[in-house]
């Protein structure tokens, strides 16, 4: 397991990128960003598809930068798929396999992780765009890389479909062991499938590091709509309706406070924390921050609550999240 | 049906084309391929590979036989090593070839701007490199626009006049081809009726071509299309 390292300059027009991070070897790490920003872009010149003007990559202890895509050992899984028209599921998946380093994935191997064995001798022309997301990750995964690169693999993909496959690439990077860097914009996705953070805006990086940390902070907040200030919570440490693994973005606005422990609620998700922070938004709001055993979280409230609940750094309160709103 | 003659006529003629096809085939497809990127010099490369379309036929004969002629420079080579091409069926095959480059290199090139770039993308991340890439990509893709391109050549090539005679001359049996037997007996008096039979045969081999074409370029639609 090798981690990812970059220091990139690039310059296109008016636009600019000038990105240093890391994607640490274990654990998957998203890079996340409003459009425009540059995430495409930099997946890019990690994988060596564009040249940075100037810029390093390592890999472990190699440095790849000045390597030709083919000698990288990086995967990269786009945003459309790209299926190779001429052939079949099976022979894309085949075409990778053929060019792994080592041996020892077979087409079926990879096809049972995936679910995608009834289709091995489809055409690739005729599949859905949530057959193709997986075939696309099967014939990654069966080039054997050292690193996987994802660009919003899930885009096209909606509900149901979306979370089965943020499931199954939160299983390929525990079975395989297989480093990710996810390209997203959703910050649902985000939470779910991140333990490491990289926040983009306008080609600088403006927050990196531990996943919940690093999405607490005000500059990365910025990057959020209004609606989704929130925090990320494991996922197995509060009560949801559904099945969800990795961690759930708790908006802001879902978050009810409580001065006193409440009793006689339907809501399931009853936090005992305390105030660290105020922050005045405008008139109309108060974004509160709270340190809970479960970690830190936020609640908007408006001025008239804050006043009569008398929120202050210290105060203890309860944060209350139903479960179907989750 | 055919006489004697017009048998070995025809038989000049596909053996003329089908070599001429294959012989360039190899060359058309890396010129068409390189026409297909950008480089630096690309707009002189398709100036030169369009040249015989632009100078009189008569003239690509000149100067194939200035350069391939017993004592031309590289046809003074090709002697010593017992390859004459002037006046000889394999000079007409060369002849025609060079005739019909230009139009064998920009159907294939067609074929290869067609393809979707992204996948030489998706194919270099997988590890195949830039001539497995040609190979494994480039090739397979735009197979049927070159099988298309192919038919399309060797139809132009069973017409090739000018630079033919000039360089191979007329010679019966070796390589008098239909439209050097054509002009032949309209030489001759009373020779029209002769020239009208090779007329239709050359006519009946034209459409063959185009209908090959036609169904090789639909089912490559078909394929592109998944």
């Amino acid at each position: 397991m090798k981690a990812l390292e970059a220091d990139i300059e690039v310059e296109q027009g008016a636009f600019s990128l000038r990105a240093r991070f890391s994607a640490p070897a274990k654990g998957i790490t998203v890079l996340f960003g409003p459009s425009g920003s540059g995430k495409t872009t930099l997946l890019s010149v990690l994988a060596g598809l564009k040249r940075p003007d100037r810029g390093i990559v390592t890999l472990g202890a190699d440095s790849i930068g000045d390597l030709p895509p083919h000698r990288r050992g990086l995967g990269l899984v786009f945003q459309d798929a790209r299926l190779f028209p001429h052939l079949t599921v099976r022979q894309n998946i085949a075409y990778a396999a053929h060019r792994a380093p080592q041996a020892g994935l077979q087409v079926e191997e990879v096809a049972r992780f995936f679910d995608i064995v009834p289709l091995l001798d489809r055409p690739t022309g005729n599949l859905s765009g949530g057959e193709k997301s997986r075939v696309a990750l099967a014939r990654a995964l069966a080039s054997r890389p050292d690193f996987l690169l994802l660009d919003e693999p899930f885009a096209a993909l909606d509900g149901i479909r979306r979370r089965a496959f943020i499931a199954t690439l939160l299983d390929l990077h525990k079975v395989h062991q297989l480093p990710m860097l996810v390209v997203t914009h959703n910050i649902d996705d985000a939470a779910a499938l991140g333990s490491h953070l990289v926040a983009l805006q306008a080609g600088v990086v403006v927050a990196a590091g531990d996943f919940a940390t690093a999405s607490r902070q005000a500059a990365f907040q910025s990057l959020l709509d209004e609606r989704d200030t929130g925090a990320a919570i494991a996922a197995d440490r509060l009560l949801v309706a559904d099945n969800r693994r990795g961690a759930i973005w708790l908006r802001a606005d879902q978050v009810l406070l409580a001065s006193e422990a409440p009793h006689g609620l339907s809501a399931r998700n009853v936090l005992a924390g305390q105030v660290t922070a105020l922050r005045p938004e405008n008139d109309q709001s108060v974004l509160v921050e709270l340190a809970a055993p479960v970690g830190h979280l936020f609640s908007r409230v408006t001025p008239q609550a804050a006043r009569e609940l008398a929120l202050a750094p210290g105060r203890p309160v309860w944060a209350i999240a139903k479960a179907h709103l989750l | 049906m055919l006489s004697g003659e017009e048998a070995q006529i025809l038989a000049t003629s596909l053996w003329v084309a089908v070599n001429a096809v294959l012989w360039s085939l190899p060359f058309a497809v890396a010129m068409a391929f390189a026409l297909s990127r950008r480089f630096p010099g690309k707009l002189a490369l398709e100036g030169v590979t369009h040249l015989p379309i632009i100078l009189p036929p008569v003239l690509v004969g000149f100067v194939l036989l200035m350069l391939f002629g017993q004592r031309g420079p590289i046809g003074s080579v090709l002697a010593g090593a017992g390859i004459h091409l002037a006046f000889t069926a394999k000079g007409a095959a060369l002849a025609t070839a060079v005739m019909i480059f230009p139009v064998f290199v920009r159907s294939i090139r067609l074929a290869f701007e067609a393809t979707d770039r992204n996948l030489f993308e998706a194919a270099a991340v997988l590890r195949a490199g830039p001539m497995d890439r040609f190979v494994s990509i480039a090739l397979p893709l735009a197979g049927p626009g070159i099988l298309a391109g192919m038919v399309m050549a060797f139809a132009t090539a069973l017409g090739e006049f000018g630079a033919v005679i000039t360089f191979a001359a007329n010679i019966p049996g070796q390589t008098q081809t239909l439209p050097l037997a054509i002009y032949a007996v309209l030489q001759q008096p009373g020779g029209e009726a002769e020239a009208m039979r090779l007329a239709v045969l050359s006519f009946i081999l034209a459409m063959l071509g185009l209908a090959a074409a036609a169904l090789l370029q639909r089912w490559a639609v078909r394929r592109l299309a998944g």
